[in-house]
């Protein structure tokens, strides 16, 4: 399987890790996420801290599935006084692209303490097949 | 800057390169927003995850720490393709100046982000003074 997918830093957190701080932040691609290929299928894993269910949107087009939406801002409190602030996300995008067949209709994705795990089943041409030697 | 512990270390290549370097369980910052109102400092640190269970807040005089456990999210490492995430434990101080009210500092956990209220004491609480 190929995985391609977009590795983008905003200038400004990457300044800021220079000058700022060396035991940094974790969360610089937005969201960050893991990949794991077994037998029958593939699971995708992604921090969304801080985003809702209803702000998440998976699709799959062109074997290449995008996890998108809009992590939204704090209520802060009008005379608040900000001391620290690292978070800058608002709305993220980002792709996988599948170099296998999958079952499209069978991807089921949920989120969980900020966590949100998609499954993507392989499709029957795609699982590996042990052949008998006659 | 020697940050080992870098997400732009994993790029895209053969799967061997694509891991992280280092062995499991690294310790990572969250990312933090911190605000202060008139009566409370309040913490906001993403904590993706971690189950509550699994956090422990602990304030003591000057200091606030937070550490995290992310459980084990994979069911066998071989089969990683690619690993920005990997397993890692959550770890931040800060320091607290005077006027924290400790007994009545609360945590909740949601969506992965943890909120910690620190409520000023009586006598740092700003004030409105009337001029007469």
């Amino acid at each position: 399987m190929v995985v391609r997918f977009d590795v983008s830093r905003p200038l400004d957190t990457l300044l800021k890790d220079l000058v700022v701080n060396d035991f940094a932040p974790s969360a610089r691609l937005f969201p960050a996420i893991d990949i794991a290929e077994y037998e029958n299928e593939t699971v995708l894993i992604a921090e969304l801290p801080g985003v809702k269910k209803e702000d998440v949107k998976i699709t799959f087009e062109k074997n290449v599935l995008t996890l998108s939406g809009e992590r939204k801002a704090y209520e802060i409190p009008q005379d608040a006084r900000v001391l620290i602030n690292e978070n800058r996300v608002s709305s993220f995008n980002r792709s996988v692209r599948f170099s296998h067949d999958v079952d499209a209709n069978r991807i089921s994705a949920d989120l969980q303490n900020g966590m949100l795990k998609i499954v993507v089943p392989k499709a029957e041409s795609a699982k590996p097949r042990t052949i008998e030697v006659k | 800057m020697g940050n080992k512990n870098h997400a732009a270390l994993v790029r895209v290549g053969p799967k061997f390169l694509m891991k992280r370097p280092e062995g499991p369980k690294q310790i990572v910052a969250p990312v933090a927003d911190v605000f202060e109102t008139a009566e409370a400092f309040v913490v906001k640190l993403d904590l993706p995850g971690v189950e509550k269970e699994k956090v422990h807040v602990t304030i003591q005089p000057g200091r606030l720490s937070v550490k995290g456990e992310v459980g084990v999210i994979h069911r066998n490492e071989s089969s990683m393709l690619l690993e920005e995430i990997g397993l890692k434990m959550y770890y931040r101080e800060f320091n607290l100046g005077d006027g924290i009210d400790h007994q009545t500092a609360q945590a909740e956990l949601e969506e992965g982000v943890l909120t910690i209220l620190l409520p000023k004491t009586d006598e740092v609480k700003s004030r409105t003074i009337i001029i007469h």
